[in-house]
């Protein structure tokens, strides 16, 4: 982005626009960095008018040990060496004599334990982005530059410890320096007489670079959740059904290799949660057959469901996606025929449709680095690994023949279900705020919230948070449902409910308003309800008991719900931390 | 022949008003043709800063520190600009 483009960013947002408050740490004139952190942040998060702060020049701890975080959104940390040690900046004149350097270290090992702790003791209280050091160390070093001195190493030891540190902190993210590395290259990021001039060190575009990353991690899109892969020619080289499955290959005797580092790559996907369906013009026989080779690297069980028929793509693509039960943005379509991705395409316009280069290892390579940033999660929860096993047993649910009398009874009596309810857990809980930003269908409202804007919904001393796990003999779904809202008196608010598509047909929502009302010991639950294009089961959940389409405030007395509520056969467990 | 960067038509200086524009979002462009750092109430230090980074990556060209405190009005970039040869 270039700057006359970032000022007109600026522009954009509405006066009355709500505020993102943001604070920008970082011991340099803040000048570009600001700018381009408010314009990338305007395209990442439309409707909001960022509002970034600033502490005092050259003293990046001592901003950070100031800063009260009540009020601000997101904190952004910029470091560079000079915030580590002045004499490491071109601006002092500190001295860069060999009797000096081990001064240095000293100094600069205090600083950053300095920095540790303030920015973990902030991260606790506001979600928070870091960027270490990106600018080349000035050359006060004895040895060559080409060479590594052991004061150098010591220093880049220093910050990587501070890395390591804190990229265990939960609600803070660092940038990766690889991957700046690749969009700014470090010989165009120092700006030597801005620096002298002005105190902003930077180059323009490297600005850019930190800030759109910075940004990025702020307010990350949300990660695709399936990937759907054909496989003659993709999956493997080779066609199934003239080399059969002993003629097929993925190894480098075969000048195959770069399809079994995609295998391998789907497996990583789906050990961290990402759902794999083949899409493939073949006979299921001989899928079962290549499936069984004792070589390959994605097992048949990470796949779920495998569409092996002559018929077209698309109708493949339509049957996974229902037993997924997610919308086709959330989804990945590959296939080395250009054709079938043209026809899924025309099908699904939001779906993310590539053609797999087969035969140009680069381009499968740059394939691979692209599936890892689309799928990408910051942490991985236990949900992440139950959810291929949990929609399995979803779709023997759903095989269930409706018509049949008793049948979903049946099923749930003797699905031996338990339903643990933890109310008040930890206020961190990842899962609970990922649950509320990512579920579309069952969802009260489809307000998304910030990470700070979740943190002060639920400091609120009225406020209270209900996570909802689930297993039964097919599994354990782990955590899927929460409600967070507010009690007074014998009256429950909910003011955000949302539980995941891999738990419906089970009556755990019917279950949910039961607790409410039995732990509060609530006579009306009032329900913070929007409509919304994609909440229809919720809809239909809230209507039943209201016998109208539900309005917004929606009240559901308990008359109401004892009236109505279906047997059910959850053995129920339940925490409550006050 | 290309016109002066000081021609009110010419692209250049519809390029340097844009960079105007982006820095002091309230002037009109009639405003911009004849603002200097005494006319315009908001043109600070960092605005001054913030026009010369604007104007150097548009037009490509180097500004040097000692030189930007004479860049106090639309007509002061023409002139450089004309001078740096920016405009031909």
């Amino acid at each position: 982005m270039k700057l006359i483009e970032a000022l007109e960013l600026l522009k954009r947002p509405a006066a009355d626009a709500p505020r993102l408050e943001v604070f920008l740490a970082c011991g340099f004139t803040p000048l570009h960095v600001q700018t381009f952190l408010a314009a990338h942040l305007i395209a990442a998060v439309p409707g909001k008018r960022p509002h970034i702060k600033t502490g005092l020049f050259g003293d990046l701890a001592g901003n950070l040990e100031r800063l009260d975080p009540s009020g601000i959104e997101a904190l952004a940390v910029v470091i560079e060496w000079g915030d580590i040690d002045a004499r490491l900046s071109v601006r002092s004149l500190g001295g860069w004599r060999p009797a000096q350097m081990a001064a240095i270290l000293e100094s600069a090992d205090q600083t950053v334990a300095r920095l540790r702790k303030a920015i973990e003791a902030l991260s606790s209280r506001v979600p928070a982005v870091v960027s270490l050091p990106t600018l080349p160390l000035p050359p006060l070093f004895s040895a060559r530059r080409s060479e590594l001195s052991p004061v150098e190493a010591h220093l880049h030891r220093t910050v990587a410890s501070l890395a390591e540190s804190l990229s265990r902190q939960p609600g803070l993210r660092i940038v990766n320096a690889q991957f700046l590395n690749e969009i700014s290259p470090s010989s165009a990021r120092y700006d030597v007489k801005s620096d002298v001039a002005t105190g902003f060190p930077y180059t323009l575009s490297h600005a850019s670079a930190i800030a759109a990353v910075v940004a990025g991690l702020m307010h990350p899109p949300s990660p695709k959740k399936g990937l759907i892969t054909d496989l003659d020619d993709t999956l493997w080289s080779g066609i199934l059904g003239e080399d059969g499955a002993d003629g097929i290959s993925w190894h480098l005797d075969h000048h195959s290799h770069m399809h079994g580092m995609y295998q391998q790559m789907l497996g990583a996907l789906a050990g961290a949660g990402v759902l794999l369906a083949v899409a493939s013009k073949n006979d299921s026989g001989a899928v079962d057959r290549a499936f069984e080779r004792e070589d390959i690297l994605l097992s048949k069980s990470d796949i779920f469901p495998i569409e092996a028929h002559w018929s077209a793509k698309s109708e493949s693509v339509e049957r996974i996606l229902k037993t997924w039960n997610v919308g086709a943005d959330s989804v990945v379509f590959i296939d080395d025929s250009p054709m079938e991705v043209a026809e899924v395409k025309a099908a699904f316009p939001q779906m993310e449709c590539v053609v797999f280069p087969k035969g140009d290892d680069a381009a499968i390579w740059a394939l691979v680095r692209r599936l890892r940033h689309l799928f990408g999660k910051s942490v991985l929860t236990e949900e992440d690994t139950l959810r291929l096993g949990s929609i399995r047993a979803a779709g023997a649910l759903r095989d269930l023949d409706p018509s049949a009398p008793g049948s979903a009874d049946d099923f749930l009596k003797t699905a031996e279900a338990h339903i643990i309810f933890d109310m008040n857990p930890a206020k961190d809980d990842l899962r609970a705020f990922e649950l509320v930003n990512k579920t579309n269908q069952f969802n009260l409202n489809g307000k998304r919230f910030s990470e700070a804007e979740w943190r002060s919904l639920l400091s609120d001393p009225e406020s209270f948070l209900l996570t909802v796990a689930y297993k039964d003999k097919y599994g354990f779904l782990g955590k899927i449902a929460v409600i967070a809202g507010k009690t007074q008196r014998r009256k429950v608010h909910v003011q955000a409910w949302v539980m995941s598509c891999r738990a419906f047909s089970r009556r755990i929502e019917h279950q949910c308003v039961q607790y409410l009302f039995e732990s509060f010991a609530a006579d009306e639950i009032v329900f913070d309800y929007l409509a919304t294009p994609r909440n229809g089961p919720l809809q239909e959940f809230l209507g039943e008991y209201l016998a109208a389409p539900p309005a917004p405030n929606a009240s559901l007395s308990k008359d109401q719900f004892l009236a109505k509520v279906p047997e059910l056969f959850h053995q129920v467990e339940g925490a409550v931390n006050v | 022949m290309s016109e002066s960067i000081s021609s009110r038509q010419s692209p250049e200086n519809e390029r340097l008003i844009r960079c105007f524009a982006s820095v002091f979002p309230s002037l009109s462009r009639e405003e911009i043709l004849t603002v200097s750092s005494d006319s315009a109430g908001n043109w600070d230090s960092l605005s001054t800063v913030t026009l010369a980074a604007v104007v150097q990556e548009e037009f490509n060209v180097e500004i040097e520190p000692e030189m930007i405190p004479e860049l106090n009005s639309f007509a002061a970039f023409q002139n450089y600009l004309e001078r740096a040869g920016a405009g031909k």
